[in-house]
């Protein structure tokens, strides 16, 4: 995930900028970037863009005319994508906005189009059999009023989860638990990032749940899976340490109607988005 | 022809991360719920193999068609309460099977409400197209190979051998061979009363055949051009030593051999279908853009893509000054009968691998496809 986004100009100085995710040291980062365009200067990259680490972040560099430009992303992220955004970026600001920044205009529209290169799109499907709880974990990330009447979900309904990792737009994907629907299950998950299986923390469910698991590895062995056990409320619920076992997921305790939880399901999927990519690529 | 207007039409495509997106829809007026969309492509899931649904949803009586070749995408109409689906499903199956195709050919040239007026339609495959199916169908390319070198066999040995070919306990060795049958190049029948048999009864070659009919009547009508057409057409089929040129009867196993490498190209080309109406236009001689876009009833815009994709493909070239298009190669597949399957019968029959009924069917069989009487 880009994390910051930055432009220099000729004698280092800073011609646009802006953070996505809210970083402690800001300030130190800033002037570690405008040394770096410094020495940059000294060195010819031939168009080329390339990267080097700090800590967990991976900063990506290129320059064109007297430009430089540059990316904080994660460790994590396939660097083959983050150098064709920064191609994307580096073409259209030469193309649109170079001589307005010579000029020392603004740059209209700039923005914009920052935003349309470095936001990307993450889906999360959450999957599980009927009245596990799915459409209720929905309304509880969306800080929704839970309705008290259970209306199954018809085939798949697609929500956005607002704001919770900026510059990543998460869809998240509801499927339908009724068996009539799982015709669907297969088509539904493809290209999702991350699974969240729900299930009612019953051990009936929870060993049905079992063929869920295989289902998601067989269609998208890339994403990051993961359990909840959900209605802890009730006494016949299963730990959610019992849960993953059964599964063979890290698996997460919910009770879905319960608000309290919703911050912690949000780290939970933050988490799962980042680590998915990481893990998605060891061998 | 009765012109047949749908009270309303949309578009859908089913986006692995937006979900459904109505594309476009016509009246612009027409309101769709997250539910109804839903509730549609699930009745196509469930119904596999039509590629022409119909269903009831929400006092709505609705028909929508889906391809293999667009997965995601349904063109979906809402009938009026007296209109018979039965009557119709041909029609809709015909305008659904266009309104796809140029779709995803060109998006933003694409406009829904032109279509549905002029009541066009993409009619079904013609006989080269079909055999063109085998050749894009994975599966089917493989089981023809497996009949080119057994003739005949049973269906249950076919099927565990695909099975095992493939890796996958699940697949449906009628589904697979579905091409092989439309087409005629297998039969399946019964043979005594237990065991199903498959015939081989045509094999198929896919080349490119020089625009022979193209260049006759381009002397005699455009004779400007016609030298300059040969010239064009010698650079492909017969270039001065050493290169090679195009011989499409070297063998397979010849490095030098175009066949294998082009065949599926060439079937990719018959198969599509608006490239098929560009190439079948343009088979008779050389015609402008706005002759194409006449004979096939395509959008200019959408005539011009698909030109510079078969131009990509060596299909056709450009006479720039005229502003002509014409035919550098016709591909083809053509059908023969396999005579190499006559010693392979009578070692079967010989070796008791099957029963003398089984041969006797499989020679009226062939007899019935290539015999005079046909």
């Amino acid at each position: 995930m880009i994390r910051g986004v930055y432009v220099l100009g000729e004698q280092g100085n800073m011609i646009y900028s802006k953070e996505y995710a809210k970083s402690d040291s800001k300030a130190s980062m800033v002037e570690f970037l405008v040394n770096l365009a410094h020495f940059l200067k000294t060195v010819d990259l031939e168009e080329k863009t390339e990267y080097m680490n700090a800590a967990i972040a991976r900063i990506f560099y290129a320059q064109r005319s007297t430009f430089t430009f540059m990316f904080v992303a994660d460790k994590a992220d396939d660097a083959n994508q983050i150098e064709d955004k920064m191609s994307e970026l580096v073409e259209s600001f030469m193309r649109d906005y170079a001589n307005l920044a010579q000029a020392n205009q603004a740059l209209e529209g700039f923005d914009d189009k920052v935003d349309e290169i470095a936001v990307t799109l993450v889906k999360v499907a959450i999957l599980g059999f009927a009245g596990v709880g799915k459409t209720t974990t929905l309304h509880l990330l969306r800080g929704e009023t839970i309705p008290l009447v259970h209306d199954p979900t018809i085939g798949v309904s697609i929500k956005k989860l607002p704001d919770e990792i900026s510059n990543a737009n998460i869809v998240l994907w509801d499927l339908a638990g009724q068996s009539r629907f799982s015709i669907l299950w297969a088509k539904m998950i493809a290209n999702a990032q991350v699974v969240i299986i729900v299930t009612d923390s019953t051990l009936e469910n929870v060993l049905r749940s079992k063929k869920l698991v295989t289902l998601v590895k067989d269609e998208v062995p890339d994403a990051k899976v993961i359990g909840i056990a959900n209605k802890q409320d009730l006494p016949t619920a299963l730990t959610p340490e019992r849960v993953g076992q059964i599964l063979g997921l890290p698996t997460y305790e919910l009770v879905a109607i319960d608000i309290s939880y919703r911050d912690r399901l949000i780290q939970i999927i933050r988490r799962a988005i980042l680590e998915g990519k990481a893990e998605a690529k060891m061998p | 022809m009765g012109r047949h207007m749908p009270e309303s039409t949309f578009i859908v495509q089913l986006d692995d991360f937006h979900g459904f997106v109505v594309k476009q829809r016509y009246p612009s007026s027409l309101t769709l719920n997250e539910k109804v969309l839903n509730l549609i492509y699930y009745e196509h899931q469930k119904e596999k193999k039509e590629e022409i649904n119909y269903c009831e949803i929400e006092d709505m009586r609705i028909a929508s068609y889906r391809s293999a070749l667009y997965p995601g995408w349904m063109v979906c109409s809402v009938l009026k309460q007296d209109e018979d689906f039965e009557i119709l499903r041909s029609n809709l199956t015909g305008s659904g099977r266009l309104i796809l195709a140029l779709i995803t050919v060109d998006q933003e040239s694409f406009s829904l409400e032109e279509i549905l007026e002029k009541g066009s339609v993409l009619k079904d495959l013609s006989e080269e197209q079909n055999l063109a199916e085998v050749f894009i169908t994975p599966s089917s390319a493989l089981l023809l190979e497996r009949m080119q070198a057994e003739g005949i066999e049973k269906a249950a040995k076919l099927s565990i051998w695909l099975r095992t070919q493939v890796q996958n306990d699940e697949i449906d060795l009628r589904e697979a061979m579905a091409p092989l049958m439309n087409s005629g190049i297998v039969k399946v029948e019964l043979v005594g009363k237990t065991s199903e048999m498959v015939f081989l009864v045509k094999d198929i070659f896919g080349y490119r055949e020089p625009p022979v009919d193209s260049i006759l009547k381009t002397r005699e009508a455009i004779p400007s051009i016609a030298e300059k057409y040969e010239e064009f057409l010698a650079a492909f089929f017969s270039p001065p030593p050493p290169n090679k040129g195009y011989n499409p009867t070297l063998r397979v196993d010849d490095p030098n051999s175009p066949i294998l490498e082009d065949r599926e190209k060439i079937s990719r080309i018959l198969a599509e279908k608006l490239q098929y109406r560009v190439l079948i236009s343009l088979r008779e001689q050389p015609l402008t853009v706005a002759d194409i876009s006449e004979n096939t009833a395509l959008p200019e815009s959408v005539v011009r893509k698909l030109l510079f994709a078969l131009e990509a493909d060596k299909v056709v070239i450009r006479f720039e000054e005229e502003d002509l298009w014409g035919l550098l190669t016709n591909p083809r597949i053509e059908s023969f009968l396999p005579e190499y399957v006559l010693p392979i019968l009578s070692k079967k029959l010989s070796e008791k691998e099957i029963s003398s009924d089984a041969a006797q069917r499989h020679l009226e069989l062939l007899m019935q496809t290539w015999g005079e009487a046909k």
